[in-house]
């Protein structure tokens, strides 16, 4: 056998295998969107697949908007989701003949996070809306009277890119229905992004899912208002809504689920599925005891 | 006399000033050189030193476990190579028969000009904007879904102008007189490239095949449109399948995993630049087996 004819059998053989293998007998569902509750979603497909392993359950990110925009052009079967969709984007789906239905499937609280250096244990939401709101005020920590070793006094935003169900939330508890988010904040791509920035920046202050949270940066007790006593963000402050800032998760399908989307959602909203968001640090929707 | 003599062959002040100069250039030569692989055995270095505790048969043959913070890669080991060997099944072949054309049969005129532009501004494009493309015709327009095949598709468009390159040089540098000789014989045109010209570019093509492998193997931006997903609990089995693959595992568990181990990243890299590795060692002891049997 030459070396040609060789290198053609194997191209051959190789194509064979391939076609042959073309058709899969197992069901996918296609779950695509939020950053924050990917980790979750993740979980849910890894020990989900161990119970039923005819439906594979793939799991994507990159963001609320992501998820919604994949959901309008019919390309996903469930959409995560860290906020709620507007207007304009459900209509948009219904005009290409898909019916978004809402599903909560956790509750998540927004936690600030601030340097290990941070001299403070709480702010209050307007003065979160000073360092974040345009024209809010506070470009300088000192702008709120507050001095914090090894930083030269020039808050550092750290914010989410705009597509980020964390974005949109945030802007929306803390800036209020017209607030808009100032100019110069660095806007990361991940929440594990901003948590390892604040992490390392004495000077700066950032926001996201209670699940980033580590014993390497402070989580901010919040206050509605300068004086009054603060909320620490926690799964039960989340659910029980004393935590000003935390915000349902939820998942889009269209239409009323059916057949494997269905049970997949069921299992979901089980104590075992909701079990597994607590597990992730965020709330469950209902009381659950997990082992 | 022989003082003269003797003066004629002592170096003079030019002479030692030359070797001065000489000698400085070498080593500012070496020592750019000695630049140029720090940084490969730097990476190299930090990943193993980093990322060889977590390696181990476990970490290679089972899925990721407890949100992707133990367990393996195996599902995106096995996607990157199902991405990488559907690329190339469906580029070199395209590629290389495209490369015969420009550099066997077609004239120097303005045509084969113009698509040699093309192909240099197809090399040229972000992978990024490869992506968006990728989505658009295959994932959309095409209705391949998320899958494989567009991933791969999309990978093998992105690679198509490094294999045509890398096989137009190696076709152009079998000498004319060989296939002149051919033609002289009463050889075809195609006997010619059959029985002569590949024969003597075998060599070249392949190392284009690596270069190829090694690019498809590493990129992330079109397969993360197109076909790779952040966790699916199964094996791919077919092209029509979403997978996992190593370069956006890589991404996900280096910024989207919290509490993730911090080896867990770099044994991740470690196994893909240990993958491209292997499979271009393959590639090239079949170039040097194929070298072995060359004629001059």
């Amino acid at each position: 056998m030459t070396s040609k004819s060789m290198l053609l059998s194997i191209s051959l053989a190789a194509a064979a295998a391939l076609a042959s293998g073309a058709v899969s007998a197992r069901t996918e569902i296609q779950n695509k969107g939020s950053d924050t509750l990917v980790n979750v979603a993740q979980s849910w497909a890894e020990q989900y697949g161990k119970i039923n392993p005819d439906v594979a359950v793939a799991v994507s990110g990159g963001g609320s908007g992501t998820g919604i925009a994949a959901l309008i052009n019919g390309t996903v079967d469930i959409a995560n989701a860290s906020r709620k969709m507007k207007d304009k984007e459900i209509a948009e789906a219904k005009a290409k003949g898909h019916d978004p239905v809402e599903h909560v499937v956790g509750y998540d609280a927004l936690a600030i996070f601030v340097n290990k250096s941070f001299p403070l244990d709480s702010l209050s939401i307007p003065e979160l809306a000073k360092i974040y709101g345009r024209g809010g005020g506070a470009t300088k920590w000192s702008d709120l009277g507050i001095t914090i070793p090894g930083c030269k006094d020039e808050i550092v935003v750290v914010s989410r890119q705009n597509n980020s169900g964390t974005y949109a939330y945030f802007q929306e508890a803390v800036l209020g229905d017209k607030g808009k988010f100032r100019q110069g904040t660095l806007d990361m791509h991940g929440s594990k992004d901003v948590a390892d920035l604040v992490e390392k920046t004495p000077c700066a202050i950032g926001y996201s899912g209670l699940a980033y949270a580590t014993d390497h940066l402070k989580t901010l007790c919040i206050s509605t208002e300068k004086g009054k006593p603060c909320v620490k963000p926690t799964e039960e402050t989340a659910f029980d809504g004393t935590y000003p800032i935390a915000r349902p998760l939820m998942m889009y399908t269209d239409g009323k689920p059916k057949a494997d989307v269905k049970k997949y959602m069921e299992w979901i909203m089980s104590d075992v599925g909701q079990c597994i968001v607590a597990k992730e640090g965020y709330a469950p929707v209902k009381k659950v005891t997990c082992k | 006399m022989t003082s003269a003599n003797a003066e004629m062959f002592q170096a003079s002040g030019l002479n030692k000033r030359n070797e001065r100069v000489q000698n400085s250039y070498r080593i500012l030569f070496g020592l750019m050189t000695l630049m140029l692989i720090t940084p490969v055995l730097l990476i190299l270095g930090t990943l193993v030193a980093k990322g060889g505790g977590v390696i181990s048969w476990e970490f290679l043959f089972t899925a990721p476990t407890d949100g992707m913070r133990t367990g393996g890669v195996l599902p995106a080991l096995l996607g990157t190579i199902w991405l990488v060997m559907v690329a190339l099944l469906l580029s070199v072949p395209i590629g290389v028969c495209a490369a015969i054309y420009l550099s066997e049969y077609a004239g120097d005129n303005w045509f084969t000009r113009t698509i040699n532009l093309a192909i240099i501004n197809l090399a040229g494009v972000p992978s990024i904007v490869h992506a968006l493309f990728g989505l658009g015709a295959f994932v959309i327009f095409f209705g391949f879904g998320t899958s494989i095949l567009a991933a791969s598709l999309t990978l093998a468009v992105m690679t198509m102008p490094v294999v045509i390159v890398a096989t137009r040089e190696s076709l152009q540098a079998v000498p004319q007189a060989f296939r002149e000789a051919c033609w002289n014989m009463g050889a075809t045109r195609w006997q010619t490239i059959r029985r002569v010209v590949l024969p003597n570019a075998i060599t070249g093509i392949l190392t284009g095949v690596i270069l190829e492998v090694s690019r498809t193997a590493g990129e992330t931006a079109p397969i993360m449109f197109t076909g790779a997903v952040f966790f699916t609990p199964f094996l791919p089995e077919s092209v029509l399948d979403q997978t996992m693959a190593l370069s956006l595992h890589l991404f996900v568990a280096a910024t989207q995993v919290p509490g993730i181990a911090e080896e867990v990243p770099f044994g991740v890299a470690l196994v893909l630049i240990a993958l491209v590795l292997t499979m271009n060692s393959a590639s090239i002891a079949f170039r040097m087996w194929l070298r072995g049997k060359k004629k001059w």
